[in-house]
């Protein structure tokens, strides 16, 4: 063996700081380099959205929970950007990283299973929320938008950002074609989003609808954040916020479990 | 010091079909090793197993002392792969393909970017560290993942069918960086379908056939148990000669063909003086003398073909 073996950490358990902060670097540059890909997309889709939900439309709206309509949407429209980008991340480097096997260069290293996913995780929740601060920036240029409880909005992005990386994760090693990330995507993610109240009030729901919305986790991540925002919430927060990070613990936890076993990944 | 790699009584089975029946083998420190077989015999299968692209169904295997499964990271840091299919990320420049994958063994970013440069210097393609993997040139590309299995100054330098596909030339420049790496004390563990490769550069093989090690030796002794034809042309067709098998049991066939005589024995070079003393015993005029050693392409035919018929499955030679 010869000296250049001095260059690693003294042993692979020592070297898993160095590791993780490589394939996290490499995962942030990926979707940093292409932002036509990354960020321009919400940019554009969601001044459609404040243009027409929160402008024209909003205009005829009268105000929901005591604020502009506009102002309601907000923070529906950031949790959608956010919990989207986080989970196309995650879905996406680790699909297509299978389906062109350079995900191997990873796999074959001495990285442990529990940095893998870390790393993994945190890029894409960083993702998700450079597009959730970049959803309120945009409806800031539309109207003025105050944060009432920046501790629960911080506490809610993060949270919310993890939860889904991690399901991304899941996602990407479950997903044999690229269809199969569109309609997690498409089918799933988009539907429990528009239920979950990003665009109207539960109250203004028969009771009955109330009740099974209630179900929908989505209701707990759009009020956390719109609690964040404005100060109001339909649900209570901290009981949001701790079912949340729960979840997120357990699904993280699934994801090293799938890493560990192979799933997806090892024949 | 503990072997390179130890596999004792190592399976893999994908449902009913059976990739690798039991494999036990040992690879020393430090020695190129040869690991040769058809396709579908297993060779990536136990490859793969190694560097946990393929999980085990039994048995026990270790580098360096370290159980894959158990010790995976430190039975990963210790190996280089270049695989036979590629499998590099696309997302990024050679040079920052590399500074990844040195990053993930623990490497400091400022130190991979030295070493990056190093081994993209090492196979000759450091003009080309700021293209995509996708551009390179077929010949580049295995030079490429050479220089990644190089990045991370592995122990353990695993080469699946490294000079695939490439011309003559850089086959003989790829040749002559591994064998260097060999002298400074890397283990190399090869396959490859150029037997002749083998032959020349293994001080040990290892013929796999169907999920099972059927022989380790050096090419050297392998060839010995093949037979040489000891090839005479005479002045004049003979209306006899000698009985070369009844002096000699070495000998097994002997063919007269008009002038030329083919006296078919194992240790041919041994063989020969003798029959040429015999011939000049017996009046006979020699024009010519050949003796047509057999290679290990030829051993390694003869040792695989006795396993045809056994089930080689499709799925183990991915």
């Amino acid at each position: 063996m010869s000296s250049e073996t001095a260059d690693k950490s003294a042993s692979p358990a020592g070297s898993d700081t160095t590791g993780f902060y490589a394939l996290f670097r490499r995962e942030v540059l990926r979707f940093v380099r292409r932002p036509r890909n990354t960020f321009v997309p919400p940019f554009i889709t969601n001044v459609l959205y404040f243009s027409v939900f929160g402008v024209i439309l909003g205009e005829r709206i009268n105000e929901i929970a005591g604020v502009p309509y506009i102002l309601f949407i907000l923070p529906g429209l950031v949790v959608l950007g956010a919990i989207s980008n986080a989970f196309e991340n995650t879905s996406f480097t680790i699909f297509h990283g299978r389906w062109n096997r350079y995900i191997e260069e990873v796999l074959t290293s001495p990285l442990s299973y529990r940095t893998m996913v870390g790393a993994y995780v945190l890029a894409a929740a960083l993702r998700g929320l450079i597009v959730g601060v970049l959803i309120a920036l945009i409806g800031a240029f539309f109207t003025a938008v105050g944060v009432v409880r920046p501790l629960y909005l911080m506490a809610f992005g993060i949270v919310i950002t993890l939860l889904f990386a991690a399901l991304g994760v899941a996602g990407g090693l479950w997903a044999d074609d690229f269809d199969d990330l569109t309609m997690l995507n498409q089918f799933i993610l988009r539907p429990l989003v528009f239920f979950g109240g990003v665009f109207y009030s539960l109250n203004e729901l028969p009771a009955t609808v109330q009740q099974v919305s209630l179900l929908n986790p989505m209701i707990y991540m759009v009020n956390g954040v719109r609690f964040g925002f404005l100060g109001v919430s339909e649900v209570d927060p901290n009981a949001s916020l701790a079912v949340l990070s729960g979840l997120t613990v357990l699904v993280v936890a699934i994801d090293i479990s799938l890493f560990r076993r192979g799933y997806g990944l090892s024949e | 010091m503990d072997a390179a790699l130890e596999l004792r009584g190592l399976q893999k089975s994908y449902g009913d079909v059976q990739a690798l029946g039991g494999v036990d083998l040992t690879v020393p420190s430090g020695s190129f090793f040869g690991l040769l077989g058809p396709n579908g015999a297993g060779k990536t299968t136990l490859i793969g197993i190694l560097v946990g692209l393929v999980r085990k169904t039994g048995g026990e295997a270790r580098v360096f002392g370290h159980d894959v499964e158990t010790d995976y990271r430190e039975a990963r840091d210790r190996i280089g792969l270049a695989p036979q299919e590629f499998n590099v990320d696309r997302f990024f420049p050679i040079r920052e393909v590399l500074e990844h994958k040195a990053g993930y063994h623990g490497i400091p970013t400022d130190r991979a970017r030295d070493r990056a440069d190093e081994v993209l210097k090492r196979v000759g393609i450091y003009d080309k560290r700021d293209t995509r993997f996708d551009w390179l040139s077929g010949g580049m590309k295995r030079r490429f993942v050479l220089a990644r299995a190089l990045i991370t100054d592995p122990d353990l330098l695993i080469l699946d069918e490294p000079t695939a596909g490439v011309d003559v030339q850089l086959r003989h420049e790829l040749w002559e960086t591994i064998v260097d790496l060999n002298q400074q004390g890397t283990t190399v563990l090869l396959t490859t379908h150029y037997i002749e490769e083998a032959e020349r550069l293994c001080d040990e093989v290892a013929i796999l056939d169907s999920g099972r090690v059927l022989d380790v030796a050096s090419p050297e002794e392998l060839m010995r148990r093949g037979t040489d034809d000891v090839v005479v042309e005479l002045r004049t067709e003979p209306t006899a000669v000698p009985d070369f098998a009844a002096l000699d049991d070495r000998v097994e066939s002997v063919d007269l063909n008009g002038a030329r005589l083919v006296v078919t024995a194992r240790q041919g070079g041994l063989v020969a003086p003798e029959v040429v003393r015999r011939l000049d015993d017996t009046g006979h005029e020699i024009v010519d003398l050949e003796i047509q050693r057999t290679s290990l392409e030829e051993v390694f035919v003869e040792m695989t073909r006795a396993g045809e018929g056994r089930a080689t499955p499709e799925v183990a030679s991915q």
